[in-house]
């Protein structure tokens, strides 16, 4: 845990900084249906790292609970996978008061090692990693930058410095469709956001270049890109994810049949998150056959990778993983998602089977035989 | 040693002290709050031995929990000491089906144990609200039931052999795994429903019961609960035992559209059959309930399928927790939340009931168990608003006072935990209520099985620990 000196002298002042809106505390009558699906805490079994739990440390930070290394763990376990939110029988929304409650710690120099890490890291390069290399490193014409577009990919920190085949395969396809990249696109800030930081730096920059190329539509392969461009950027533009976009263009990717069979891992994101549950699924059975996991669609269960969770609890986040896996149906060739996030942590976790993107499937589709 | 650090020996690093988990283990689903000075969680039947004699020799309280989804403070440690989080105990030992028999520990979730059984054909019947959370240990400590006790009878009917671990820390077990068994005092009986004040459950041998053939769903709506209530005692009356017999009155039903627009539900107060068996039986029981409910009832209709009566028993069993969907300034709060009267008594609790929310001036939602006279009162005030906190206290005080008058019980399901220990003494009578003290000493003598509950303990036991 970090903790300024004179914060340490000073106190906390949980109470005047906590600014969680009360009613969405109240909200909770801790019947403990949360409790049955929270995937942290089936991993740690203790009653506070359940959703239920941290809805009462949020709520006794703000009545002065002092924030020890057990507050912060309570509440940076939670993935912030939102499965608690759309089980809750009376309507609240657990993920924004954690998210409420780290914002209110950070505000006050408290944080983990790995909170500060973000921050760090984003502050000094733009992007979650820490990378000081070209961001746009996998792209091989610069010509593709353009001035000005109707439509730009957001590529994500992950696509861009992990997967860059994959960032690549999206744009060779997008830019069909006259889609552009914007020229210094930084980090979206969802992992500030999430693990209680301000990113409204990095949220400025984007949208400067979002209205300078006078795109109306910004559209992103990444899960928690299109939460945060959703949620935290103002609505002046369009926000598509690449399933949705490729779902809506099938006609003319002229896609052929592959033999093979694959089950589809709903990214909290962009089921639970963002309500897109049919497009992914579309373009897979426009390519192969579709075997659902056990748990899908809404009741998907989280891959462990979100809500800062990888970067700070890592064998909590792989264990997480490992449950999801058990979820696989048998006899299929591969998992396909459509968040980077989610795929690092399933391939990591020993999947023992392929863990591919959409756009993975989409371009060996495309690929003459 | 400190007593943190002799837990570790025993569960290594599922012990704590640390105030964030003491908070999180300091209430359950009820308002009832007390911090333990320790959480364990202990994974075997030895642990358990070994905290609880631990506890003994150094006098500290016990407070036995599964998932804290009680709604009477049952697993609140309210003198503080030691929580025991059994949740963890989590595994079904044995499938004995020949013997209609399975082996489960405490912290087994009802819908995995249900899960498990429906592909070969069998059910553990006790279905309350909760059963995609509340563990066996729960229901069996709480005698917990839900929607088909009306045919099913109650946890106390399922249970064939408890292994229970003593207030000096020795392991005993209570029963046998034959259906019947004439030997002795009813130890298994005595240990159901005894809410961790004799001693801890860590295992329960239980009798599973073949899955009915066929099930449906008939739907009735009526102009007033209380013509429901009268719909009730006539279908009763009429020599029909229904599987399962639901009341919704009308802000119920307004809340559960709210929740699911595409429910099929009609407007009034609504009651709801279920019958099962074979195809025919059921067939004919929903015809014979339809033609009992026909001459007052604004509709009666039939659900189309399993998958129709199943999205409606889904959002019954949540319904409770689902008020602030109607208004999120209101919090349901549980309180006088579970009275019971024998079921002809049905439409005098529910006048009362609505009597007493107008004298209150506190809107409730009234839905339950009706065929075994178990009704639910759900009660939601503005919680933050301090005189809406008072009037709350008041009515459910009322509403517990006229379920006694009625001749009924205070809790019929939930347990009496500390909420309603005060009522135990008025609604079982001295001389009940010396025998259960008699128990509870010969059992527990220096007092440190869950004190504090049942009303039962308030002259001896260790004297407060921690925050409790």
């Amino acid at each position: 845990m970090r903790m300024s000196e004179e914060r340490r002298e000073a106190g906390i002042r949980a109470k005047d900084e906590m600014k969680i809106d009360s009613r969405s505390i109240e909200l909770c009558v801790r019947c403990g249906t949360c409790r049955s699906v929270c995937p942290a805490f089936e991993v740690l079994g203790w009653e506070s790292r359940n959703t239920r739990g941290r809805i009462m440390v949020a709520k006794a930070l703000r009545e002065g609970l002092a924030p020890d290394t057990n507050v912060l763990d309570s509440l940076n376990t939670c993935t912030t996978c939102g499965i608690c939110a759309a089980k809750c029988p009376a309507g609240a929304n657990p993920p924004m008061i954690v998210q409420s409650a780290r914002k209110g710690l950070v505000s006050q120099g408290i944080m983990t090692e790995a909170q500060a890490g973000f921050r760090e890291k984003v502050a000094g390069s733009g992007n979650t990693f820490g990378e000081l290399g070209d961001r746009l490193g996998w792209l091989s014409d610069p010509g593709a930058i353009k001035e000005k577009a109707d439509s730009v990919y957001f590529v994500g920190c992950l696509d861009s410095y992990r997967y860059p085949e994959v960032a690549a395969k999206t744009f060779e396809i997008l830019r069909r469709f006259g889609v552009a990249l914007l020229p210094d696109e930084q980090c979206c800030g969802s992992p500030l956001i999430r693990t209680g930081s301000d990113a409204g730096e990095l949220i400025d920059k984007n949208l400067r270049q979002i209205r300078d190329m006078g795109a109306k539509t910004v559209i992103t392969g990444c899960a928690g890109c299109l939460s945060a461009l959703k949620k935290e950027y103002p609505p002046e533009f369009d926000v598509v994810s690449v399933p949705e976009f490729l779902a809506g263009h099938l006609a003319e990717l002229e896609l052929r049949r592959l033999d093979l069979t694959v089950t589809y891992h709903d990214p909290c994101h962009l089921g639970r998150g963002s309500g897109i549950y049919d497009p992914p699924r579309e373009v897979i059975r426009a390519i192969c056959d579709l075997v659902e996991m056990k748990a899908n669609r809404e009741n998907a269960r989280c891959c462990g990778g979100g809500g800062g969770v990888r970067a700070g609890y890592p064998d909590l986040s792989l264990d997480i993983a490992r449950r999801r896996l058990l979820d696989v149906p048998d006899g299929v060739d591969a998992i396909v998602s459509c968040c980077p996030l989610c795929i690092r942590n399933l391939r990591d976790s020993g999947a023992g089977i392929e863990v591919i993107d959409l756009i993975d499937l989409v371009a060996m589709a495309i690929d003459p035989a | 040693m400190d007593i943190i650090e002799k837990l570790r020996d025993i569960v290594g690093e599922r012990a704590s002290a640390a105030p964030a988990e003491r908070l999180c283990y300091s209430s359950d689903a009820s308002m009832v709050s007390g911090t333990p000075d320790y959480v364990v969680r202990p994974l075997s039947t030895a642990e358990v031995s070994d905290v609880v004699g631990l506890a003994a020799a150094e006098g500290v309280p016990v407070t036995a929990r599964g998932a804290g989804t009680g709604l009477a403070g049952g697993a609140v440690a309210v003198r503080g000491g030691i929580v025991l989080d059994l949740s963890g105990m989590n595994r079904i030992l044995e499938m004995d089906l020949a013997n209609l028999a399975v082996v489960v520990e405490p912290g087994v979730v009802q819908a995995r144990l249900n899960e498990t059984l429906k592909p070969h054909g069998f059910f553990f019947p006790p279905d309350p609200g909760s059963a995609a959370f509340c563990t066996i240990g729960g229901l069996i400590a709480n005698n917990g039931s839900g929607m088909r006790s009306v045919k099913y009878g109650t946890t106390r009917n399922y249970v064939l052999d408890l292994e229970v671990v003593l207030a000096d820390g020795s392991v005993v077990r209570t029963g046998s795994r034959t259906l019947k068994a004439a030997a002795g005092y009813d130890l298994t009986r005595l240990f159901i429903g005894s809410e961790g004040t004799l001693g801890v459950i860590t295992g329960a041998v239980l009798r599973v019961m073949p899955l009915p053939k066929a099930r449906r769903l008939v739907i009735a709506s009526f102009s007033s609960a209380e013509e429901a209530g009268q719909a009730v005692a006539a279908t009763f009356a009429a020599g029909i035992v229904p599987s399962a017999c639901e009341i919704l009155d009308r802000t119920t039903v307004a809340v559960l559209r709210r929740c699911d627009p595409s429910l099929r539900l009609p407007d009034g107060d609504v009651l709801l059959f279920e019958v099962d068996g074979s195809e025919g039986a059921v067939a004919e029981a929903a015809a014979e309930i339809a033609a009992v409910c026909s001459p007052t009832a604004s509709s009666v209709m039939t659900a189309s399928g399993e998958k129709e009566m199943e999205e409606i028993w889904a959002a019954r069993r949540l319904v409770g927790a689902a008020v602030s969907r109607l208004d999120p300034t209101k919090s349901r709060i549980y309180v006088g939340e579970d009275v019971g009267v024998p079921i002809k008594e049905i439409p005098a609790l529910i006048r009362e009931v609505a009597e007493i929310s107008e004298r209150f001036r506190l809107p409730a939602m009234k839905y339950g168990h009706i065929g075994d006279g178990n009704l639910h009162v759900a009660l939601f005030i503005d919680v933050l608003d301090a005189r809406e906190w008072a009037r709350l206290e008041g009515a459910a005080d009322a509403i517990h006072r006229a379920a006694i008058r009625l001749g009924g019980t205070v809790s019929s399901e939930h347990g009496i935990g500390a909420a309603r220990a005060e009522y135990m003494a008025e609604q079982l009578g001295e001389g009940a209520i010396s025998v259960m003290r008699a128990i509870k000493r010969a059992l527990d003598p220096k007092g440190i099985m869950n004190p504090g509950k049942l009303g039962l303990d308030d002259d001896y036991g260790p004297p407060s620990g921690g925050e409790g």
